[in-house]
């Protein structure tokens, strides 16, 4: 059963409460890698582009500090998206580009490929992307391994159903349920995050 | 094709997507979802649209992050999975046992890996707080060791890190970090320094220096076991640690030669872990109901899931020198259960058999620290070093430093430790040649008398070695004993009990052990015992097919 978001708020809107550490941790632990890796595209070094993503990261706790309580849930996360994304875009177009000069061409082409690209579907992008991996993390226990190995094979790595039967001993049936199971459970783990309301594109 | 399949049933979808059917709704639905495409399809329709599937499929395909286990597609392989997805019955449990804490290691180190922060520092694997990572130096029950450097200090640390699946509960994060906390509070140089503790964030690590050098488990490992003066030194310096810990109030709970650290080159030392053992206890019993590390060193109040005090470190303490004297451990058995019981129950192999080359008072120190009764032992940890280093200082200089006195006293007592060793040994196998007997009567009759023999034997040899101990050992007891088989089983009350020798009492002495033949040396009687005891080996050998029945049957059956 999917926890409806009456039992169990998303993580977007715990985070409106600002004694619940564990959901900033979460939320934190999702952005930080986000910002970290659109920072690098930019051309940041490691240890600013580590300096940015803490530095975004306060910028949205002074920023949610900042909200005031409003009855409509819902605005509270798209809010918050906007911020986020703001707060990314200013500290990405502010920092000073720090990249090397040199090297070959082909690296500046695809550098600037990627300064081209739309600052806010990128940072989507790499926010979902993020927030699968950390729902997969985060359910991944939940499963024996054989039922999870059966779920990345079939539904990630793209193995057919009789490579998966072989490799792993179970039944064709077994696999269906099992990656099914876990696909069902992954949906709902993403929705944690915002309860699926489409922020994010597809 | 639905019409064909009389099982289609839309509730077993939803009800296999929260895997709310009992086991044999799941095999039938499982079977059935093998020949029925619509309920394939539907089933995937209802986990997820299709361009759920094909997100999943981009968003996590790139991501080396989690990587399939390659043991599990290993076992698999293997056929020791079965195909169904219920498999777990205890059997099942027991042989996997190694197998699966191997298993749960090699994931909590990918794991652990897969949290961390990329580093752009190509000769790291990556970032945990303020620390490069440089690589994995240890694993084990509850955790990774991770050597790091510190940039702000440039000084390499070794951070260990609780295992991410431990860490998902709240009470065991919590007692990792105040564990780690007193732990920082001894300062002592035979004790490791934390220099830190973080227990926000995904993974809860403390920061420790880094040692260059091996475990004492890896040295005994590979070099065998050590030599008088090592071990001596080596036990010198747990001993200090422990009392400076102990005098906090802290206690190790999972002293093991893997967690002595020997520093490269010195003899010295430094003790890991302090306290860690509870919090992974804490946390891995309620993750798993397997017992978290190894029990081959733990105290027998540890064993019985008793309150432990600072005395279960010097238990464990006598199992790690006993396995530097011998390269063995004290207690031996195949499953984890069978060691816990020996730990309770059984005396180790007398160190002067295995090695001959160890100082009979060195083994009496080693004696008196397995006491199985805590009130036996020595008191304290301090006790023990001061002891040790007396010892030590007696081994360089034997003309100038005399033994200790209490060592002596002991040695006194182990000349007659190693007799009521001997009929405790008599007696433990006689108990499971009893228990044997008791619930397996039908076949038992002639080999209950052999038994009855051997047990007014040691009965014997009790009476004629402390001819004055009435207190111990009463004479009524074993005549009654001999005249009814079905109370064999009483045999061990009193070769369990303390006999004490009056001073004084005649009789010759000469240290004994288990051969009969060194206890006798009267020919007679020898040879009967001899017989005596061959019965007893052809007994135990149809033993080895039969489990020991449980201590309450037997308790049962008693008349």
């Amino acid at each position: 059963m999917s926890p409806s978001p009456e039992t169990r708020p998303s993580l977007l809107i715990r985070l409106s409460d600002r004694s619940d550490q564990a959901a900033w941790q979460e939320f934190a632990s999702i952005y930080t890698p986000v910002i970290y890796r659109l920072a690098l595209r930019k051309g940041l070094q490691h240890a600013d582009a580590e300096d940015l993503s803490q530095q975004v990261l306060s910028a949205i706790a002074k920023a949610i500090d900042r909200w005031q309580t409003d009855p409509a849930r819902a605005k509270f996360r798209t809010w918050l998206h906007r911020v986020a994304q703001n707060q990314i875009i200013n500290a990405l177009t502010r920092a000073a580009p720090d990249r090397a000069v040199g090297g070959s061409t082909v690296m500046s082409n695809l550098n600037e490929h990627s300064a081209r690209m739309p600052d806010s579907d990128l940072i989507r992008l790499e926010l979902r992307r993020e927030v699968f991996r950390w729902a997969a993390n985060r359910i991944r226990h939940e499963f024996r391994s054989v039922t999870w190995n059966a779920f990345w094979l079939t539904a990630v790595e793209n193995a057919t159903i009789e490579d998966a039967v072989q490799r792993l001993g179970l039944s064709s049936g077994a696999v269906y349920a099992a990656r099914s199971r876990i696909m069902r459970r992954l949906k709902e783990k993403v929705c944690e995050f915002d309860d699926g309301e489409s922020e994010l594109p597809s | 094709m639905n019409n064909l399949q009389p099982t289609c049933d839309p509730r077993h979808i939803e009800g296999c997507l929260n895997d709310s059917l009992s086991d044999e709704e799941r095999s039938a639905f499982e079977a059935h979802l093998e020949v029925c495409p619509a309920c394939r399809a539907a089933l995937e329709l209802s986990a997820g649209q299709p361009d759920d599937w094909q997100r999943i499929r981009t968003f996590l395909s790139s991501d080396p992050a989690l990587p399939l286990h390659g043991a599990q597609l290993h076992r698999a392989h293997s056929g020791s999975l079965s195909s169904g997805e219920v498999g777990h019955n205890r059997a099942d449990l027991h042989s996997t046992d190694s197998e699966a804490v191997e298993d749960a290691q090699r994931e909590a180190v990918d794991s652990v890996l897969s949290h961390l922060a990329p580093t752009d520092d190509p000769r790291m694997l990556g970032r945990l707080g303020g620390y490069e990572i440089a690589g994995v130096v240890g694993r084990g029950g509850m955790g990774v060791v991770l050597k790091a450097l510190d940039p702000a200090l440039n000084r390499y640390v070794a951070i260990k890190v609780l295992a991410p699946q431990l860490a998902t509960s709240g009470a065991a994060r919590q007692r990792f970090a105040r564990e780690a906390r007193a732990a920082a509070s001894v300062v002592h140089e035979n004790v490791v320094a934390i220099h830190g503790v973080a227990d926000s964030g995904p993974l809860p690590y403390f920061v420790m220096p880094y040692l260059r050098g091996s475990s004492l488990q890896k040295r005994l490992d590979a070099h065998g076991p050590l030599g008088t003066s090592e071990i001596l030194r080596v036990a010198v310096q747990i001993a200090a640690g422990l009392s400076a810990a102990h005098a906090q109030g802290l206690v190790h709970r999972d002293i093991k030669p893997a967690n002595i650290m020997l520093e490269d080159g010195v003899e010295r030392l430094k003790i890991t872990d302090f306290g860690l053992a509870r919090a992974a206890d804490d946390a891995s019993l309620t993750r798993t109901g397997i017992i978290a590390g190894t029990p081959q060193f733990m105290s027998p109040e540890q064993a019985r899931g008793e309150l432990v005090d600072s005395r279960s470190d010097l238990f464990s303490l006598g199992s790690v020198m006993y396995a530097m004297c011998t390269g063995r451990l004290p207690f031996r058995a195949e499953t984890s259960y069978g060691t816990l019981q020996r730990i309770c129950d059984a005396q180790p192999q007398s160190i002067s058999e295995i090695n001959p080359e160890i100082p009979s008072w060195l083994v009496a120190v080693i004696g008196q620290l397995h006491e199985k009764n805590p009130d036996a032992r020595f008191q304290t940890a301090q006790e023990v070093t001061h002891l040790l280093e007396q010892c030590l200082a007696h081994l360089r200089q034997p003309d100038v430093v005399p033994l200790p006195a209490a060592v002596i006293n002991l040695i006194e007592q182990s000349k007659r430790t190693p007799t009521r060793r001997a009929a405790g040994h008599y007696a433990f196998h006689l108990r499971r040649a009893a228990s044997f007997l008791l619930s397996d009567r039908i076949r038992a009759v002639s080999v209950a008398t052999a038994t009855c023999a051997a047990v007014a034997f040691v009965t014997a040899i009790a009476i004629r070695w402390w001819p004055s101990t009435e207190t111990a050992v009463s004479p009524a007891a074993p005549s009654s004993v001999a005249n009814t088989p079905g109370s064999a089983a009483t045999v061990p009350e009193y070769a369990d009990e303390p006999i004490n020798r009056q001073p004084g009492s005649a009789g010759p002495f000469r240290p004994i052990f288990v051969t009969p033949s060194a206890i006798w040396n009267d020919d007679g009687i020898a040879s009967e015992l001899n017989q005596l005891q061959s019965d007893i080996s052809r007994l135990e050998s149809r033993l080895e097919d039969h489990p020991p029945t449980p201590e309450k049957t037997r308790q049962e059956r008693k008349p």
